[in-house]
Order: C-alpha cells, then sequence, then structure tokens
C-alpha cells in the first residue's frame, strides 16, 4: 500500500484544522507497522484514511494495484468490506449482539469468511461465545473485536490504540493475538498507539507528531509483545 | 441480513414499551379503519343488495284515493319502468295494555309477485286469504313483533273509522323500504313499542279501509334513460284528478335518508380518524428513528467502517419502523375484525336489514396493511437517509456536543431570570428537541381533541333532550285524532280526573309553492294562548305565532330559496275534503332541532281549509301521579289515533342512547390510548438521551423524586399547551363532523358543556401522568457509574 503525499483538513465552520500535512508512507504487505505519536498528532486520522473510513483532503491512496481514493463511496465500502479489518480502542461491539452475532455481523459480508469457530477459539473465546458484550470483560470484548476484524480474512489489520482501554496483562495479551495473526496469517498489521514500548514488536515504526510522520525506523529484531514492559 | 434482523430484534425486545406504545398508535388508526370500514361496507352492501333484489322504489306518489287502473295509464308513460300501486294507511293500535300504538298498513297482491318494494319474509309464513270472516292474516316488520314479545297465532286489534278490526300474526319480514321504521320525520327515534308495519293481503286491505278496487300509492321504478323530470310530471297529471298528497323520490324517502346520513357519518369517521391517527404514528416512527440513528451513531459507524453499503444500514433502520407498522397493522386488523363484527351486531340491531350483515372488508384488511407499511418505510426513509451524511471515521468519535442553541424564552431576560434551573433545563432541552416536542404536542392536541369529541356527543345530545323534552315542551301527553275534530269536543278531555290543562293543534299536510318550486311540508297549528310548547325563531328565540302569515321552516325556505317577507301558495294536503290554495306571508323562519314543520295561527289553518274551529290534537298537562289514570282513560277513547306520553319518549330515548354509549366509550378508550402512548414514548426518548444529565444529578444528591419532578416539567409544558390547543380544535373538529352528517332532518347543535371542556382537561393530565409515571421507572434502577463511564 502506497500513501503519497495524503493531508486531511477538517472545516469546522470558521476555523480550518489540519489534522494531517502532506505525508507519504508505503506498507509492505505481511509485515507490522507500528505507528507512534502522542494524542492529536495525527496517527488516527492516518489510519482512517488508509482504511477507507475518511477521505484525504489530497493525495492518493494506492491498494495494490487500485487507486482507492478515486473511487467514491460504493469503492471505499468495497474496499473496507474486502481488504481492511478494524480494531478500536472502545472495540465497537453493538451491545445487543452475541459475541458469536458480533463476528457473524462481519463474516455475513464476504463470500468466504474465515471458520468463527476456529478463530473463537484463535482469540481464545470459544467457551464464551453467547454472552452479550455487556456481560464480558474488556479485554474479551476486545478480542472479540479482532476476531470479527480478522474473520473477513482481511489483507490489511488496523488497529486504533487496541491496547488503551485494557490492564497492562490484558494489553500483552491483545498484542500477542495481533502478532499471531501477523505471523500466522500473513496479514499486514497497522497499530497506532501512543505508548512507546509497543514500538519494540514492530517490524517498522513511524512517528507522528503534529499531524505529520517524522521519522521511519527499521526494526531489524522485532521482539515477542511478551518481553515488553511499560 | 439474519444477524442486522436479529439486531433490530433484540433492541426491540430491549425497549418493548416504546415499540409497544408506538405500535398501539398505529393499532389505533387500524382497529378503527377496518371496524369502522368494514360497518360501512357491510351495511352499504347489505343495502345496495337488499334494494336491487327487493325492487326499492324510485319515486313515490300518495293520493287520497285512485281507481286501481290508473296503473294501466301509468304502464303506459314513456319512461315508466315497473309500477306497483298498492294501500298504505296508519290506523291505531289497540294494545292489551290500553296503549295506543300505530300500524301501517301496506297491501301487497297475492302472489307475491317480483314487485316494487317487496318483502322478504324473516320467519312464520306469508298471508293468505281465506278466511271469509274472522281476523286477517298479518305478516310484521321483526322490530314490532320483538318489542311487543308476539308469537305466531297472536291477535292484533286496530281501530278503522271507529271499528275494531283484528289480526293474526303470521310472519315476520323486512322490506327496504322499512329498513329503519319510524313513523315520521318529526319523530327523533323509531320506537317499535309504538310503531309497526301491518303488511296484508291487497283485497283484503281494501275490504277493510272501505276501499274496493281502489289505491292510495303508486310506486314506480324509472326506465333505464329516462327523463325523469318529464315522466314525474306526466304521472302527476294523471294522479292529480284524484287528490294528490303527495309525491317524493327515493333520496326523500325516510328510511332511505336516515340510512344514508348513518353511513355518511360511518364514512367520514372512516377517512379522517384513521389518517390522523396513521399521520401521528408516522411522526411518532420518525422521531424514534432519528432518535436511535443518533444514539447508534458509532455502530452505523461501524458497520460502515465493516463494508456495509448505505442502503443496507438504512433498511436495517427502515425495519424497526416497518416492524413497528406490522406490529400495529396485525393487531389492529385482529382487534378491528373482532370489533367489526360487534359494530356491524349493532347495527343489525339498530336496523332491520337482512341477517347476510356480517363479515368484515377484506380490502380495507389489505388497504390498512399497505398502510401501515407504506407509513412505516415512508418515515423510516426519511428518518434513515441521515445514514447517508454519517461519516464512519467521525462517528467512531463520540460526538461533540451541540452547540446551546438559546430557548425562545432566553431572549425575554426578566421572564427567563425568574425560571429555577429545572425550568431552565427542560425549555433548553425542548428547543433543543423541537420536532419531537412538536410531534408530540400533536399527538397531545389531537387526543385532547378526540376525547372533546367523544364526551360532546353527550353534551349535544343531553341539550337536545334538555331543549326539545325539557325546555321545549312541558305537556305531558300528546294526543292525535283520527280526523279533523271541532275543538269543543275537547271537553270530553280536559273533564278527565288529573287533566289540568289542555291545549289544542292541528297539523296539516301542505304543499308550499315558491317561484316554480315546491316543497312538501307539514303546518304545525297552535292558538295565540300556547304555554305547552316553546316555539323558537332560526336564532333561537322564543316566538309567539302570529295571527296572520306563516313562520316558515328554515330548511324548507332554503330549498325554495325564500327570503323573509316573501310570499308564498300553501297547498293543503288533507285526505279528506277538497285541496285549498292560498297566498300566506312569510313573516319568521323557525328552526327545529328535531321534526321539521312551519308554524301557523290555528285560526289561519283554518282559514287555509276554508273551515272554522277545527283540530287534529292537544296537548295535555297532567296532574302528578294520575299519568297511568288519565293515559288509561285517553286509550279507551275512541276517534284517538295516538297518546303519545313525553316520559316515554324520554325512555325510548334513552333506550337507543345506550348503543351509542360504547362507541362513545370505545372512542374515548383511543383518545387516552393514543396520548398516553405519545408521551410515554417521548418521555423514554427523554431519559434515554438525558441519562448522563440525570446521573450527575443523581451523585449530586438529587432523589428520585426530585429528577422525575425535573423530567415531569417537559410534560407539564405538553399538558398545558395540549389542552391549550387541543379544546378549541376539538370543537372545530366537532364542528365539522356535525357539518359533514347533518342532514335535511336533523342535525346536531354543537353544544359543548363548560363541564366537558374540565373533564376533557383532567382526563389529558390523568394519560400524560400515566405516561410519565411509566417511564421514569427506570430512573431508580439506573447504573450511575455505567452511566457516567460509558463513553458515548
Amino acid at each position: 500500500m502506497k500513501l503519497q503525499q495524503v493531508s486531511k483538513t477538517y472545516d469546522m465552520g470558521e476555523v480550518k484544522v489540519e489534522a494531517l500535512k502532506p505525508s507519504s508512507l508505503d506498507i509492505y504487505a505481511g509485515e507490522m507497522l507500528v505507528i507512534l505519536g502522542p494524542s492529536g498528532s495525527g496517527k488516527s486520522t492516518l489510519l482512517n484514511i488508509m482504511g477507507g473510513m475518511d477521505s484525504p483532503t489530497s493525495g492518493q491512496v494506492i491498494f495494490g494495484d487500485q487507486n482507492i481514493t478515486s473511487g467514491g463511496e460504493v469503492a471505499l465500502t468495497r474496499y473496507r468490506r474486502n481488504e481492511v479489518g478494524f480494531v478500536f480502542q472502545f472495540y465497537n461491539l453493538i451491545p445487543d449482539l452475541t459475541a458469536r452475532e458480533n463476528i457473524e455481523l462481519a463474516a455475513e459480508l464476504v463470500k468466504n469468511p474465515l471458520p468463527i469457530d476456529d478463530i473463537l477459539e484463535d482469540v481464545g473465546l470459544d467457551e464464551r461465545m453467547d454472552h452479550f458484550p455487556s456481560q464480558m470483560s474488556g479485554g474479551e470484548q476486545q478480542r472479540i473485536s479482532i476476531a470479527r476484524a480478522v474473520v473477513k480474512n482481511p489483507r490489511l489489520l488496523l488497529c486504533d490504540e487496541p491496547t488503551g482501554a485494557l490492564d497492562y496483562e490484558t494489553g500483552k495479551l491483545i498484542l500477542s493475538l495481533l502478532k499471531k495473526i501477523n505471523r500466522g496469517r500473513d496479514c499486514t498489521v497497522v497499530l497506532i498507539t501512543h505508548n512507546i514500548a509497543i514500538g519494540a514488536m514492530g517490524d517498522r515504526v513511524a512517528r507522528m507528531r503534529s499531524g505529520e510522520i517524522v521519522e521511519i525506523a527499521e526494526n531489524p529484531t522485532p521482539v515477542s509483545p511478551e518481553t515488553i514492559e511499560w | 441480513m439474519g444477524i442486522l434482523n436479529k439486531k433490530t430484534w433484540r433492541y426491540i425486545v430491549r425497549n418493548l414499551g416504546q415499540f409497544l406504545a408506538a405500535t398501539s398508535v398505529v393499532m389505533g388508526g387500524i382497529v378503527v379503519y377496518i371496524a369502522m370500514s368494514s360497518a360501512y361496507f357491510a351495511l352499504g352492501e347489505s343495502r345496495d343488495r337488499f334494494y336491487e333484489e327487493n325492487n326499492f322504489a324510485d319515486y313515490y306518489f300518495q293520493v287520497v284515493r285512485a281507481p286501481e287502473n290508473v296503473v294501466k295509464q301509468i304502464e303506459m308513460i314513456d319512461g315508466v319502468g315497473r309500477v306497483t300501486s298498492r294501500i298504505q294507511r296508519d290506523v291505531p293500535i289497540l294494545k292489551d295494555n290500553e296503549e295506543r300504538a300505530t300500524a301501517r298498513i301496506v297491501s301487497y297482491n297475492l302472489p307475491l309477485g317480483d314487485v316494487i318494494n317487496r318483502f322478504t319474509l324473516q320467519q312464520g309464513r306469508t298471508f293468505e286469504v281465506n278466511q271469509a270472516s274472522g281476523p286477517t292474516e298479518v305478516v310484521l316488520d321483526p322490530k314490532y313483533f320483538t318489542a311487543n314479545q308476539l308469537a305466531w297465532g297472536d291477535q292484533i286489534s286496530v281501530i278503522v273509522d271507529g271499528k275494531e278490526a283484528r289480526f293474526t300474526v303470521v310472519g315476520e319480514a323486512i322490506s327496504p323500504e322499512f329498513i329503519y321504521a319510524m313513523k315520521d320525520s318529526a319523530d327523533i327515534l323509531p320506537d317499535p313499542l309504538k310503531f309497526g308495519i301491518f303488511m296484508v293481503e291487497h283485497s283484503q286491505v281494501q275490504q277493510l279501509l272501505a276501499m274496493p278496487g281502489e289505491i292510495n300509492q303508486v310506486l314506480i321504478e324509472f326506465a333505464p334513460d329516462a327523463d325523469q323530470s318529464r315522466v314525474i310530471d306526466s304521472i302527476k297529471d294523471t294522479l292529480e284528478p284524484f287528490g294528490l298528497l303527495a309525491d317524493y323520490p327515493r333520496a326523500d324517502q325516510l328510511s332511505h335518508a336516515v340510512l344514508n346520513t348513518e353511513l355518511a357519518g360511518l364514512r367520514s369517521v372512516t377517512t379522517v380518524l384513521p389518517l390522523i391517527f396513521l399521520g401521528i404514528a408516522a411522526a411518532i416512527q420518525f422521531v424514534i428513528l432519528r432518535r436511535l440513528i443518533k444514539a447508534q451513531r458509532a455502530q452505523i459507524g461501524l458497520m460502515k467502517g465493516l463494508g456495509y453499503h448505505n442502503y443496507l444500514i438504512m433498511l436495517h433502520y427502515i425495519s424497526y419502523a416497518l416492524a413497528i407498522s406490522l406490529a400495529g397493522a396485525v393487531l389492529g386488523i385482529i382487534l378491528g375484525v373482532v370489533l367489526s363484527g360487534q359494530m356491524i351486531e349493532l347495527y343489525a340491531a339498530y336496523f332491520n336489514l337482512p341477517t347476510g350483515l356480517q363479515g368484515f372488508n377484506q380490502r380495507a384488511i389489505i388497504n390498512g396493511l399497505a398502510m401501515c407499511l407504506a407509513i412505516g418505510f415512508i418515515a423510516g426513509l426519511s428518518a434513515s437517509r441521515r445514514v447517508v451524511q454519517i461519516n464512519p471515521a467521525a462517528a467512531m468519535r463520540p460526538e461533540p456536543p451541540k452547540i446551546g442553541g438559546k430557548s425562545l424564552l432566553e431572549h425575554l431576560p426578566p421572564l427567563w431570570k425568574r425560571l429555577d434551573a429545572g425550568w431552565k433545563m427542560t425549555l433548553r432541552n425542548i428547543s433543543r428537541n423541537r420536532s419531537r416536542f412538536v410531534v408530540t404536542l400533536l399527538g397531545v392536541i389531537f387526543s385532547v381533541s378526540l376525547l372533546l369529541i367523544s364526551l360532546f356527543t353527550f353534551d349535544a345530545v343531553d341539550y337536545m333532550m334538555d331543549e326539545y323534552f325539557y325546555e321545549g315542551q312541558s305537556y305531558d301527553i300528546a294526543i292525535r285524532f283520527d280526523s279533523l275534530l271541532l275543538e269543543r269536543e275537547l271537553l270530553n278531555i280536559s273533564r278527565l280526573d288529573g287533566v289540568q290543562k289542555v291545549e289544542s293543534f292541528m297539523e296539516v299536510p301542505v304543499r308550499i309553492h315558491y317561484g316554480g318550486h315546491t316543497e312538501d311540508e307539514v303546518l304545525l297549528a297552535y292558538g295565540p294562548d300556547l304555554t305547552m310548547k316553546r316555539l323558537e325563531t332560526d336564532t333561537g328565540q322564543p316566538i309567539q305565532v302570529p295571527e296572520a302569515g306563516i313562520v316558515l321552516n328554515d330548511r324548507t325556505a332554503r330549498k325554495l330559496g325564500i327570503v323573509s317577507g316573501a310570499e308564498v301558495e300553501v297547498e293543503t294536503l288533507l285526505h279528506t275534503g277538497p285541496v285549498h290554495r292560498d297566498k300566506v306571508a312569510i313573516v319568521g323562519l323557525t328552526r327545529q332541532l328535531v321534526g321539521a314543520g312551519s308554524y301557523v295561527d290555528l285560526q289561519q289553518a283554518n282559514r287555509l281549509l276554508g273551515e272554522r274551529n277545527l283540530v287534529s290534537g292537544a296537548l295535555l298537562r297532567v296532574e302528578s301521579g294520575k299519568m297511568d289514570q288519565v293515559e288509561g282513560e285517553l286509550n279507551k277513547m275512541l276517534g284517538i289515533n295516538s297518546v303519545l306520553s313525553s316520559q316515554k319518549e324520554i325512555d325510548n330515548f334513552n333506550r337507543n342512547l345506550e348503543s351509542m354509549n360504547v362507541s362513545l366509550g370505545i372512542m374515548v378508550l383511543f383518545a387516552a390510548l393514543l396520548g398516553f402512548a405519545i408521551v410515554y414514548n417521548s418521555s423514554v426518548m427523554n431519559l434515554a438521551e438525558r441519562q448522563r444529565e440525570i446521573g450527575s444529578m443523581r451523585v449530586i444528591g438529587y432523589s428520585v423524586g426530585e429528577v422525575s419532578a425535573m423530567l415531569f416539567k417537559e410534560n407539564v409544558v405538553h399538558a398545558v399547551m395540549g389542552v391549550a390547543l387541543g379544546l378549541p380544535s376539538g370543537l372545530y373538529m366537532a364542528q365539522a363532523y356535525v357539518q359533514s352528517v347533518s342532514t335535511d332532518m336533523y342535525s346536531l347543535p354543537v353544544v359543548i358543556y363548560p363541564r366537558t371542556y374540565v373533564m376533557a382537561a383532567i382526563g389529558t393530565v390523568l394519560f400524560i401522568a400515566a405516561a410519565h409515571l411509566f417511564s421514569v421507572r427506570g430512573i431508580k434502577s439506573m447504573d450511575l457509574v455505567s452511566v457516567l463511564k460509558s463513553p458515548d
């Protein structure tokens, strides 16, 4: 995936807020890219643009050989549906659906979803699949949210502060899960966080500040999440 | 999309109260629609079929007496289809309890061919002619038969020309002209105890009434494409030598006219009421969905993020509105069908219609379902259009608080400053949710109006009773004679023990000619010293009958295009004696709540007839406690055609009102249900939206009661404005309703007592308070921590 001079300006009536200054970034198939930055640095905006959740004010996003910025709403929806999985800080599960049904919500959208039972087993929640989100802990909810993102078998998994709302132990569990998916399913993972320690598990680390990518560093020796401490 | 349907279903179950509230409004509309339109349909259908099968006449001619062979002449007239001639005359019945009643004898030829206005036997058998002497066989209308508890073979005595004649009851039959068996348009309601249709073989009627080879009524059916007015004129010319008393089209036939009024009333209720209900239902659905979409903004963002197309998400929300519509429609149809059975039974009991009067209107069910789904879809579509605008990335962030607009009152600082914090919050909340407030207010206004309209009918009837029975007339008994009598013969009556006062009157059927137009009318002639009956002008002012001239009924005046001061030609139409024509000046107009007629002085009426001191009836005031005795004496007297006691009329009236109570009770119920549902719904939404606010207040230390009171303030605004606007709108709707069902024969006065306004207002406050209490039950069990912690 290539982001070419992508920028985003929000029009807030009288003021214009430049959330993302023109930035370029290549993402390689199968890598784990960690984007670090304090809040307000534009990392969520960048992630949303990558995932087709938001359109850039200028610049282009090329995925494979298609330009996803030029296709309009229908093309964006198709892109999100077939290529992208999202994991959010606050899980965003539908409260009226059980764990399994939340996953089915995504599975229904694609022709060849992964078997739900396998996914639930992967995230270690096969026993809890008939529970509603309100009956689950944050970590459990986040695991369901990951399962929901993965079930579509996306080529790109985008994670927005996936451990932001979780305690230390659970956070590490989630990171391990993401690593497992990245390596085991050959799925490109982009993870944004303000937690610098997490950068150590990425193949590459991009740093953002004030709406700009200020540094992209290769990490030849990514560590296992279990060894990270913060 | 199985999962999304599951999501809808779970949401419904979790917010069942709100769902049921919205559903019940839809249901209300459909119940009314199905029940009323089924009744309308069944009644209309049954009437049309009955008319068709029994050849209901197109036109009627009444003569004093004419030879039977005049029919041959009429049949020759171009444009005449079928002709039937017969004898019809009212005679007094001598009942075992000595009460007077009237038999309308109608003659039929045997064998009963395919004649006009033929009857359909319901029970027993038809009459036969074989008895040389002994009682004549008679077939009665079912209402008289039932009301008088008769059995086959029972004997009934009538008085014909001062002599007693006897009938044997052999059967029970209905006819298209007696679906509503009322004696004449002066009666308010049918009284089957006092009036019955006697169907008798023709030659026997001729013998009985001493009219050998004669008839007094001609009924015709027009040929297709006939020039009707030319045909009528030709027949009138033919019948003129035989004393043409009256001629009228089907539209003026009494039973037909009453039935039509009833159908018109049903029709206007059938169209207007459900439309208002469904309109409000659509508005509620719209408001609920809009709130739902706002509350589930993040979920919508998520669905978009997962790759759901806009139309799928919109369909998901529309499906909620459709679920409300469908549930409301199904419940409404079931209840409507049940209720329509009851309604139809009520009508069947009211009218002499064939027993086939049943079933529900299939088309109404299909229409009802289609209407419900259409409003659900339209409301759903217009509310869920917002889904398209939601940007998935922005939707995942908590929504920024709305720019706090000032409410209307804030522009009036002196007033605003005086309000406490609770009122300020309430008013700001209203101004933030204007469309919801307006929808709820409209619902309250409509239910207040509906309450008022339902209650208004009681007032109008009560007022009518009061005006007619208590204010308008102070006599205890009204008697009518078989024929005109000299006034001095009333001495016999005034000498009866218990009779305190006697005032005579005369009723003369006439035809009024003016400017080339003609209308049939009844002259009501009273003496100058009349005290037992109040006469009023068209504006309700009491008047004395002037010595000369005529106080014309305003409906007749309108039909003839007469203005006060004009001169009309009056033609008398008595069954006996010559016809007189004379010019009389119009000296005023009168309007009666019940019945019709124009007033003249008794001597003036005599002058018109070329007679002196004749009367046709008398009003009696009777000493209290001697009513039965006087009635008994009167019933024994010959020459008296009818004895009407005021009290018995009132009783009959009240009996007829019982059926009205049922349908009005149902209306009141629906009005309250609607009000409850809409206020409940708005309160629940309010509660859901302000969870954090309420949570904060509870944490600060407000009690459940105080929070509930704060939320109630919004409903106080609903109640105050709803009552203030709903009462006048109810009055307006009552007027519109009365306008739509008014006929020549009667119109309901639009009278609403102050008490009724108060009752409607209290009713409104009650259902609003009930809805509020129901909706705030959740405050007590609210989990403060989670409410305050939740990100959205």
